[in-house]
Parts: structure tokens; C-alpha cells; sequence
């Protein structure tokens, strides 16, 4: 076991609420087991609820550095891992050729390193965020499958280069696609939801202080209500803060149906949805 | 818990258990092998206090790698650790305190399980079990050759599980655009001169352009009304693997007018999008007005991006009640737009259907392929239809 520099998982809950990130019991037990165990940590939920933000957090509060790996369609291993700095290496061919010290072409200076070698060189220095692996393609996943298991790659030239401890790792997905069992096995898995009331005010009211607390508890609840509704795209909790920011900024104290409907544009990015939600809007804003 | 023989005597048993969740999982159906269920252990070991939120946790983290499978996980667990919770905690707190997972060990005790079981079932429960296997097999088969107005509850969900899993690969379409690639059909003048700087203008990397192709989107309009409901239904499923599997699909039900579906086949769980749909249409069996609905879509939509050059499946039995005419108008209409037309009509499934209705008369003419979609086999032909 990894020596952690907290005594409970209750201590780690109460360290991410000093760094402003509120994580109930669930996600708090995730990271302190993954932090525990060595294993990667599996983190799927809709758009918005915060996943991307664990691993900023976790490094800021561990004091390691955040290595991010954002994941796109079409990813390969010379963008993820390391790639040979071609345009030195040609020049240096030249300064060859003029007579001038030969260089190690393959050597460490012209290695390019890209977010994996970062992670692995850095070891148990660094956190590392896979961000959205959903968007790369399977041959990729397999590829990251061996990374992950090992902490460990073979550069022909340069030789072996493994992580003595390996890193934290955060890998996250929106569930565009099932991710391979294989990959899951090595995880601890881990599903955010959208949080109570209570806490996203909580939220709120962390993120966004000059948002009074009356209004922040009115756009929470009308925010749990419109989620609940047939709505596209379900607002997350980065939507909430926006919209609650829009609302304070207008100088509003409380939830008015008129400033309301003027932001709505802050929470709901799509035009079915907010032409649905425009039409029953008092449904939504209604207090309790 | 501290004295050294409880200790001792307990530390065996602490595993055991967790040994024993595991497997229950398993024996539910949920993907747990040996591997995950040593997680667990050192979960379990790793937990800083002990309680049934901490264990709870512990095994969902490490045994359950999809939300829609924390629903089997919650029942087992209850299950795993009911009233007499209070025993199995101090156990497990008695064996945490120096807990030792050692994997042979998790290795030994999950075999040993297996095998008792095998051995149980050698003695004459053997045969039955392969009985059963055999009945399931030959009910798959026959599941599939089963018109979807004949399944009944339990049988119509097996069949949508089977729909849900059909590939659904859609024909490729050439996008106008040229953009960067590795290899490519024109060359980048732009892209080479660039790289060609930082290598004293020697022009080592030449770089490429070439055209993408993308999938061509599907657009399935579904005759919801009284006959249809049922091969709407298993379409509707269809339309949801399709979405799953990631492409560009719109669902539109029709009656007498046209509901947009789309939205509500969006969402991630398939059965309250489906609840959803059933809500949302307002003529469920009322009467088909084919080419009213046709025009609307056209009107409303004719124009759009995933519209134009779509395959576009059309499920009804043709039994038109508006003017044959207007529907024959509106099918070339959209025969226009679409690149493919296919008519999906359940009455062809039977050997002795002939298209005579009037509007599937007017209609037949603009379909670039009629098939009945009946049933499982029909489907499965569907899908090789929409990826020529």
C-alpha cells in the first residue's frame, strides 16, 4: 500500500472541500482506494458533474503535477507517448556534415515527450488525467491498456524507461461508447451523478461566493426540477455555477421568472431545449 | 479483535467472505473473475474503518465496471450483508487488522468453489443442464423466425436485447472537403513549405491532402398505428443499437401527424427513452395518413443536413387513408432527398402478401428496397440492406 497523507477517507473528503471540490463519500472512498491501491481510477458521469476537476484537485492537494492526456478521435501512440524531433535531427545531420561535433541523434535530447513518457519519467511526482478516453478509437485503448499495466515502454533507441512508483491516474469518460473490459479491469470504476440539492448549493456557494445563498438554493432546486425534465442535453453542476453567476451579475437575489428566462442560455445549450423549458418555465421556478 | 488466536482464527474467515461475495456476484451474472474479486480483498484490506458504506463501496469499485450494473450489485449486496451484519463487520475488522491478500490464496478459494460446483452438478444434474442449454439454443432460433406481434413479454425482451446488439454499419459518403492527412491525393504546398523552415528550407516532410468519408445518416419514420405497434416497436430498438453504435439517426412516429422522436432516443437508459416515446406520440392507433406525414416531414425538415442523403427506412404496412396520390408525390419527394428509400412492410413476412393496398401500390415505384422486418431474420437482412 502506497503511503497516503491522509489518515481517513473522511480526512481526504474534508482536504478536496479546502480545495473546493465537494465530493460525497462515494467518489472520496474511489480516490482514497485508488490513491491506496495503486490502480486507475474509472471515472464515467454526464457532462458537467466535476470529473475532469478531480484530478486538477487531487494534484494540487498531493503537490504533484498534473500531466493531462485529452483523448481525441484518431490518437495515436506518437502523440500520447514520445516522437523523434525530426527537423533537430536534420539539422544536426548538417552541422554533421559541416565538420562540426557529431550528435547522438537518438539520444535524449531529441525526444520529444509527450503527456505518457511525462508520467511515466515522473512517476509517483505526477497525477495523470487521460481525459475523455471514450473519443480515441480501440487500437488506442489497447495501446494505453499496456502503458497502464506496465508504468513501463521500450524506446528501441534509448532503451527501457519504467516509473519506480506510478503515477495517480484519472481516467475519464462521457460514455460516448463502451470502453473495452479489459481496460475496466484494471480500474476502479466509478459513476458521478448529478448531486442533491443540498450539495450542489454547497457547490455553488464555493465556486461562485458573491452568489447569495437564497438565490443559490432556488437555482438548485430549479435546476434538479429541469433535469427531471425531457430536456437533450442535462445541465451539469459547471451549469449551474455559470447560471447562478449570470444571475448575481445581474444583481439578481432571488429566482425572477423575467431574469430567469433572459440566462437561460447560461444552463440549456441547445434551442429545443430551451424553447421546451421557456414554455414552462413557472413549472421549473415554482418555490416550494 | 486484537488477541493473537481470535486473530488467528478469524483471519481465514474475513476472506473466505469476501471470497464468497464475489462469487454470489458472479453467480447473478455480473463479469467478476478472479482478478476483480482480488481487488476487492485488497479493497476491503486498504479501507481505513470499516462499515457497510466503506465495504459497500469497496466492492463497487472494484467488481462493477457499468452503472446500469450497480442496480444487480445493490440487490446481491443486501443480500450479502443482511441483519446479521453487525457479526460479519467485526469478522472482517478482526481479519483486517493485518490483513494478508495473498492471490494463490484467492486463486485456491474461488477454484475450490467452482469446483465443488462442478462436482455437485456431475451427479445427474449434469444431463438436465445440458437439456436446458440445448432448449435455449433452439429457442434463439426460433425467437428469430417469430413474427413480433407473437412474442410474448418475456420473449419480446430477449428479442430486443438481440436487436440491440445487430451492427448497424451504415454506407460511407465523401465529404467535398479536403483536409490535412498522412497520405492523400493532393499534395499540401502550404503544410510542406512550413515544415521545409525548420529544416533550412529543405523540403523533408511533404504533406498531404486528401477527402474523409463519413457515415451517411439513418432516418427511421415508424407507422405507430394499431397493427404497427408491435414491428414499430422492435424498430424502434433498432434505431436504438444504431444509436449506440454512434450514428447519426432520427426517429420520427406517425400516425395521422409526425412526432420527432429523436430526442427522446437520446437519452442513456433505452427503456425510459421508451416509456418516453409511447408518452410522447398522441395517435397511438389511431388511423395512417402516410403522405400527410411524409409532406410534414419534407416541409419541416427536407432541408436539413441529416436529411439529405440519409437512408431512410419507412416501417408500415401501407394501409393508406389519406389520397394515394399525395403519397406517391411525397415518396418521390423524398426518394429525391434520401440517398436510399427502404420500405420496411411486416405483411410481406407472409408468403402469400401481395402489395395491392392502393398507397403501397403508389409508394412501391420510389423504394430502392421493400422488405418485411417482421421479425429477427428480417431485421438482420435489414441491416445488411442498409450497409450495401
Amino acid at each position: 500500500m502506497g503511503a497516503l497523507p491522509f489518515e481517513s477517507v473522511e480526512e481526504l473528503q474534508a482536504v478536496l472541500g479546502r480545495h473546493a471540490y465537494l465530493a460525497d463519500r462515494g467518489l472520496a472512498t474511489a480516490v482514497w482506494l485508488s490513491l491506496a491501491l495503486n490502480k486507475p481510477l474509472l471515472l464515467e458521469g454526464e457532462a458537467g458533474v466535476g470529473k475532469t476537476e478531480v484530478a486538477k484537485v487531487l494534484s494540487a492537494l498531493l503537490d504533484r503535477s498534473l500531466v493531462r492526456l485529452q483523448c481525441y478521435e484518431g490518437i495515436d501512440a506518437s502523440q500520447a507517448l514520445y516522437e523523434w524531433d525530426y527537423s533537430r535531427q536534420l539539422i544536426a545531420v548538417r552541422a554533421a556534415q559541416l565538420g562540426e561535433h557529431e550528435a547522438d541523434l537518438f539520444g535524449p535530447d531529441f525526444l520529444v515527450e509527450r503527456p505518457l513518457l511525462a508520467a511515466i519519467r515522473a512517476g509517483s511526482r505526477a497525477v495523470l488525467l487521460i481525459d475523455e478516453l471514450d473519443r480515441a478509437d480501440d487500437e488506442f485503448e489497447a495501446f494505453l491498456l499496456e502503458v497502464l499495466s506496465e508504468f513501463a515502454v521500450t524506446i528501441p533507441e534509448i532503451g527501457r524507461v519504467a516509473a519506480e512508483q506510478p503515477p495517480a491516474v484519472i481516467i475519464t469518460s462521457n460514455r460516448t461508447r463502451e470502453l473495452h473490459d479489459a481496460l475496466k479491469r484494471r480500474c476502479l470504476y466509478h459513476w458521478i451523478d448529478h448531486p442533491s440539492i443540498d450539495r450542489e448549493v454547497q457547490i455553488v456557494r464555493v465556486r461562485a461566493p458573491e452568489v447569495p445563498e437564497v438565490l443559490a438554493r432556488q437555482v438548485a432546486r430549479a435546476v434538479a426540477r429541469l433535469r427531471a425534465m425531457d430536456v437533450a442535453k442535462r445541465p451539469g453542476v459547471a451549469e449551474t455555477i455559470d447560471w447562478s453567476q449570470a444571475l448575481a451579475f445581474l444583481g439578481a437575489e432571488q429566482l425572477e421568472p423575467d431574469a430567469a428566462s433572459a440566462t437561460l442560455g447560461a444552463l440549456l445549450k441547445d434551442h429545443e431545449d430551451l424553447e421546451l423549458v421557456r414554455a414552462k418555465l413557472d413549472e421549473v421556478l415554482e418555490s416550494e | 479483535m486484537t488477541s493473537g488466536p481470535m486473530r488467528a482464527k478469524a483471519e481465514p474467515r474475513g476472506i473466505e467472505r469476501l471470497v464468497g461475495f464475489g462469487r454470489m456476484l458472479r453467480a447473478r451474472g455480473l463479469p467478476v473473475g478472479t482478478g476483480r474479486i482480488l481487488a476487492f480483498c485488497n479493497a476491503v484490506a486498504a479501507l481505513d474503518h470499516l462499515d457497510r458504506d466503506g465495504l459497500y463501496l469497496a466492492g463497487r469499485l472494484t467488481m462493477v465496471a457499468r452503472k446500469e450494473d450497480f442496480d444487480a450489485y445493490d440487490e446481491a449486496f443486501e443480500q450479502w450483508l443482511p441483519s446479521e451484519r453487525e457479526r460479519l463487520l467485526s469478522e472482517l475488522a478482526g481479519w483486517q487488522q493485518d490483513a494478508r491478500v495473498e492471490e494463490r490464496e484467492v486463486e485456491v478459494l474461488v477454484g475450490e468453489a467452482d469446483s465443488e460446483r462442478d462436482s455437485d452438478a456431475g451427479e445427474g444434474e449434469g444431463e438436465e443442464e445440458e437439456v436446458t442449454i440445448g432448449l435455449v439454443a433452439s429457442g434463439t432460433e426460433v425467437l428469430r423466425a417469430k413474427s413480433f406481434e407473437e412474442l410474448s413479454e418475456v420473449e419480446r425482451h430477449e428479442a430486443d436485447m438481440a436487436i440491440r446488439a445487430l451492427a448497424v454499419a451504415l454506407p460511407l459518403r465523401r465529404v467535398r472537403r479536403y483536409r490535412a492527412a498522412p497520405r492523400g491525393h493532393r499534395f499540401d504546398l502550404r503544410r510542406t513549405v512550413r515544415a521545409s523552415l525548420r529544416t533550412q528550407g529543405e523540403p523533408f516532410h511533404r504533406a498531404w491532402r486528401d477527402r474523409r468519408s463519413k457515415r451517411r445518416p439513418l432516418v427511421l419514420l415508424l407507422d405507430v398505428s394499431g397493427s404497427m405497434s408491435s414491428y414499430s416497436r422492435a424498430l424502434l430498438q433498432f434505431g436504438y443499437a444504431a444509436v449506440r453504435a454512434g450514428q447519426r439517426v432520427e426517429v420520427f412516429a406517425f400516425g395521422t401527424r409526425l412526432t420527432r422522436l429523436t430526442r427522446a432516443l437520446r437519452r442513456s437508459e433505452p427503456d425510459a427513452a421508451l416509456r418516453q416515446v409511447a408518452a410522447s406520440v398522441l395517435d397511438w392507433e389511431g388511423g395512417t395518413r402516410i403522405g400527410g406525414s411524409l409532406k410534414q416531414l419534407l416541409d419541416r425538415y427536407g432541408q436539413q443536413a441529416w436529411m439529405r442523403g440519409a437512408v431512410v427506412v419507412l416501417c408500415s404496412d401501407g394501409l393508406e387513408r389519406g389520397d394515394p396520390l399525395v403519397l406517391a408525390a411525397q415518396m418521390a419527394r423524398l426518394g429525391r432527398v434520401a440517398h436510399r428509400l427502404v420500405w420496411v412492410n411486416p405483411l410481406k413476412g407472409s408468403p402469400r402478401y401481395q402489395p395491392l393496398a392502393r398507397g403501397m401500390a403508389a409508394a412501391l415505384p420510389h423504394v430502392d428496397a421493400f422488405l418485411p422486418g417482421h421479425n429477427l431474420q428480417s431485421l438482420e437482412a435489414l441491416c445488411e440492406v442498409l450497409s450495401a
